[in-house]
């Protein structure tokens, strides 16, 4: 039994998106004690202060602002929860090179190697603790995230100590062949919060009367696969402090990482996560080929200088080559993003380290991903083969003070289509300094020239106060003319004025205009930058 | 065990794909049945055919439907978010400058996107328009044609049901310096095979 389970350590911060957001809303000035993070209308996580007030997992925004009248609701961003976290996972991969990150807030990590360096399980546990308060008093969060460690046979019994310890503030250490008897007596619920076990199932066992783990244990494995199917054989796997999937069921493919390296060192990066998609492609068909998918990713990552990133990917369904791409360019994301590259990538290595059997995928009957995203995401790749990658596009938020900016283009080639329907994509945050709403329909990638005149014919400035020498009278761009109905503004845009190279300022006008010859009014919006105004957008 | 069924969900899981896409309620009046029709073509022309395109499809996205947009030019993201459209189910394609190639990458939209958004280039004959349109129709998809020219009354090499030829006649919330754009009163003109009988509404519209 024990050679089927891996000894593994679990850190977990509680209501991770919680503290994120709370960090988030500090760094742009604004402080906050009670947060809360909704998504799809419902509490997923809280900060400590609004759990002493009541706000409980799972409450509508109504019932959590009644039970809380101060709480600050943010909306869910996983992208946001991820970067956060990333100091965490940088701190902790210091002591153990290999972090597996799963979902922002918990790390898992197997504790042979680490365990024997530092001097026993318990050692480590007080070693991570130390290191992540330390991290956290650094980013100002200290006291409000509460987060503990957990060292187990076995995810489920690690994450469980994980948890318990995140209550009492501090680490828990099950003795090696202990688990089992660790998780007998707690209640069968713990499966869905700890183990993504379905929560139908766990409720179909406690109408059963199963209450326990310890209860599923002493079921027969035969009974629990007959009216479970394979999840039966994972209850009963976990109930006995196991890892939920066997280690291997098919024969290993033959071991293979596949290499890419880049000619010269490549900053961008897209075209990095292009390089990888090509590789990934050929992972995925060669495990395919072997009646396998890839659960648990190793992705590393190094640059011309020799720095280097490493991170295990974990999705119990199995990676798709997109999905692969698209955990490649989370991770250069948050690399950039914490400026740990000071040169070009030149060398990306993608390895299986978790392989298993492949189930095929059995869609949803209720919710989840429609017959509508499968047609979809088959026409994607269709699209992408016959146009090339560059000509098929989705949307992505990315935030911004002009209409051009909130959103950009993001090829579908590193984008997981497969589960893009889940995701959501709105302006979550309008940035300060952004134009009021509605805004034009028709966006100029290439801005047009234009001359915005006064009454007297000359063309209209703005003095340091952002004010307009005179009111506009006329607009030209290009052979056409066109009279001022009525106009608004100017909006000031002030960027990155203690840096020269990126520096902006510009003024942004909305004007109503109408042609001389025919036509109705239409409303436009000009920009004046460096001495000449430019049309950005039009109402169309 | 308690399934909670929602109207989404039965819709989605349901063989029987229903034969209309619902609309905005303020947009209703527009179309003679209420909705969009499975298999129609919908031209929205004049100076907020794009804006009102996007109005048009964004009740059916956010029911799950997937929208493909091809070729239009300039094409507002944060406008779509504005509007309604769901931005998770819409994916942009470019289409080549290869004429041949243009009706080709259509039909392959036709195949995978329940709703189809499309600026016809220049050249493109009245042939291709008519192997679009039959996809569309025999898939049971909605093309929504997309004309931004400022003409007084629309052309197009389709043969579209439902024409909507918009006409903005005045503008809402901005004023001599003061105010912002806030919405406008578009005139529009309702023509086409599938009209019974041509009408000019008026609708209040914001962006």
């Amino acid at each position: 039994m024990l050679a089927e389970t891996t000894r593994v350590a679990v850190l977990e911060c509680n209501d991770w998106p919680a503290v994120a957001a709370q960090h988030e809303l500090r760094s742009r000035g604004k402080e906050y004690g009670a947060v809360a993070v909704l998504h799809a209308q419902r509490v997923v996580a809280r900060t400590s202060e609004a759990a002493r007030n009541g706000v409980l997992v799972g409450m509508r925004r109504r019932e959590a602002q009644a039970a809380c009248p101060q709480l600050h609701i943010a909306p869910s961003n996983p992208e946001r929860d991820r970067l956060m976290f990333e100091p965490v996972v940088q701190s902790v991969a210091q002591l153990v090179p290999l972090v597996e990150v799963s979902t922002p807030g918990i790390i898992v990590l197997a504790t042979r190697g680490p365990s024997r360096y530092v001097g026993g399980d318990t050692a480590l546990a007080q070693r991570l603790h130390a290191m992540v308060e330390h991290v956290l008093v650094g980013m100002g969060n200290a006291g409000v995230a509460s987060f503990g460690v957990g060292v187990a046979d076995g995810r489920l019994a690690a994450h469980v100590a994980a948890r318990h310890a995140a209550t009492i503030g501090g680490w828990h250490v099950v003795d090696v062949g202990a688990s089992q008897q660790c998780l007998s007596q707690l209640p069968v619920a713990v499966l869905a919060d700890f183990a993504e076990i379905d929560r139908s199932v766990v409720s179909l066992l406690q109408r059963l009367g199963i209450a326990h783990l310890a209860d599923i244990a002493a079921v027969q494995l035969s009974v629990l696969t007959g009216r479970f199917g394979p999840v039966g054989e994972e209850l009963h796997r976990l109930a006995r402090g196991i890892d939920r999937h066997p280690p291997v069921t098919v024969a290993p493919p033959p071991d293979r990482a596949s290499v890419h390296r880049f000619e010269l060192p490549v900053e961008d990066i897209n075209t990095v996560v292009f390089a990888v998609r090509i590789v990934a492609d050929e992972l995925a068909a060669h495990l395919g080929a072997h009646g396998a998918s890839c659960v648990r990713l190793h992705v590393c990552l190094q640059t011309d200088h020799g720095e280097q990133s490493e991170r295990v990917w974990y999705q119990p369904e199995g990676l798709t080559a997109a999905a692969m791409a698209e955990r490649v360019r989370w991770q250069m994301e948050a690399w950039v993003a914490t400026r740990g590259v000071t040169s070009g990538v030149v060398l990306a290595r993608l390895s299986p380290v978790g392989v298993r059997a492949r189930e095929g995928r059995q869609l949803g009957l209720w919710g989840g991903s429609s017959e509508a995203d499968e047609w979809a995401a088959r026409a994607v790749e269709r699209l992408a083969a016959l146009l090339g990658p560059h000509s098929v596009h989705v949307a992505e938020w990315k935030g911004g003070r002009d209409a051009g900016e909130v959103f950009v283009l993001a090829p579908t080639a590193v984008i997981d289509m497969q589960r893009r329907s889940e995701s959501v994509v709105t302006n979550e945050q309008q940035w300060s300094g952004a134009l009021p709403t509605p805004s034009p329909s028709l966006i100029y990638a290439e801005p047009l020239p234009a001359m915005v005149v006064d009454a007297e014919d000359n063309v209209l400035r703005v003095n340091g106060r952002h004010e307009l020498s005179a009111p506009p009278a006329c607009v030209v761009v290009g052979q056409h003319r066109y009279s001022v109905v009525s106009w608004a503004g100017p909006w000031p845009v002030e960027e990155c004025w203690w840096d020269p190279l990126r520096h902006r300022r510009l003024v942004r006008i909305q004007l109503v205009l109408q042609g001389i010859i025919a036509g109705g009014p239409q409303a436009v919006l000009l920009a004046l930058e460096h001495g000449e105004w430019w049309v950005l957008g039009k109402f169309g | 065990m308690r399934v909670e069924v929602t109207s989404d969900s039965l819709l989605r899981m349901s063989h029987v794909a229903p034969p209309t896409f619902p609309v905005v309620q303020p947009l209703q009046s527009l179309f003679p049945e209420e909705a969009l029709v499975r298999g129609r073509t919908v031209l929205c022309s004049g100076d907020a055919a794009v804006s009102l395109a996007l109005r048009v499809v964004a009740a059916a996205t956010q029911a799950g439907s997937w929208l493909g947009v091809v070729g239009v030019a300039h094409f507002g993201l944060m406008s779509a978010c504005e509007q309604g459209v769901a931005l998770q189910r819409m994916v942009l394609v470019t289409p080549t400058a290869n004429k041949r190639e243009w009706a080709s990458t259509v039909a392959a939209v036709a195949d995978g996107f329940e709703l189809i958004m499309l600026q016809v280039p220049h050249g493109v004959g009245v042939a291709d328009a008519q192997r679009v349109q039959a996809r569309i129709q025999s898939r049971r998809n909605v093309l929504v044609l997309v004309d931004t020219a400022r003409k007084s009354a629309p052309q197009s090499v389709f043969q579209p049901d439902v024409v909507l030829h918009t006409n903005t006649t005045k503008w809402h919330g901005i004023e001599q310096g003061a105010g912002y754009v806030q919405s406008r009163e578009i005139s529009v003109a309702v023509s086409g095979r599938r009209v019974p009988r041509a009408v000019q509404r008026t609708v209040h519209h914001v962006g």
